[in-house]
């Protein structure tokens, strides 16, 4: 069996250094022939959002480096359907195409999955 | 079964580091492998050879302990950089390594846990 990861992003872009980690080390362990899908929920939804300004922070826009994901081969980017209503977004308001799927579709998804890396 | 961990978080501000260390001592206990053990983020300020809480438990310590048993412990290079944890202030038995680690953590584990805040 192939080794498949979920790469489940919670945390909100920026308060902590969570979904950036996450964010490097989904490239990190992309390249080792791991096929890699992201699942973004809850607050981590945000990550995904276009427009981010975050250089009052003197942090770096999130959103940027997951638009370019594709670059790396995953292709698979699920976000809650719920997570994203409750923060008013839709999902032309994201970076990339993301399927928008719901809770119990994230089950099957992460069942799918031998591991799950959270973040 | 073979068991993969991913640690999150420093030494005592949250219960994380504690938990995965009673996790991998119940899981060896019970017959388990412990594949890995990737410190990732502040994780890897688990591994400072110069803790030393009075009278309390001692984290590196303890995971200075699991790397005696034999267990891979890495802590992620990149994140020891960005928080000063040189290589000669590291406890010996973890490793500084890159994110090559965590995959082949992820490959030979059956399962796969990550202890975060």
């Amino acid at each position: 069996m192939n080794t498949r990861i979920a790469m489940l992003m919670r945390k909100a872009p920026y308060g902590s250094v969570y979904p950036a980690e996450g964010f490097r080390a989904m490239m990190g362990i992309a390249v080792f022939e791991l096929d890699v899908c992201l699942v973004f929920m809850d607050a981590g939804v945000g990550v995904l959002a276009k427009g981010q300004d975050p250089s009052a922070l003197d942090m770096k826009p999130l959103g940027d480096g997951f638009a370019a994901l594709s670059d790396v081969g995953i292709t698979e980017v699920y976000v809650h359907d719920e997570s994203l209503a409750e923060r008013g977004l839709s999902p032309e308001d994201l970076v990339l195409p993301a399927r928008v799927v719901s809770a119990a579709e994230i089950t099957e998804i992460l069942e799918s999955c031998t591991s799950v890396l959270s973040f | 079964m073979n068991i993969g961990v991913m640690l999150l978080d420093g030494p005592y501000q949250h219960q994380g580091a504690d938990s995965a260390y009673q996790f991998i001592k119940a899981a060896l206990a019970r017959g388990h492998q412990i594949a890995g053990v990737f410190l990732f983020a502040d994780g890897v300020n688990n591994a400072n050879q110069f803790i030393s809480p009075p009278g309390e438990r001692n984290i590196a310590e303890r995971f200075e302990e699991l790397g005696k048993l034999g267990i891979p412990i890495v802590a992620c290079t990149a994140c020891a950089k960005f928080r000063g944890l040189r290589p000669n202030i590291k406890v010996e038995h973890v490793q500084l390594s890159g994110l090559g680690s965590l995959a082949e953590f992820l490959k030979q584990a059956d399962r796969f846990v990550t202890f975060s805040a």
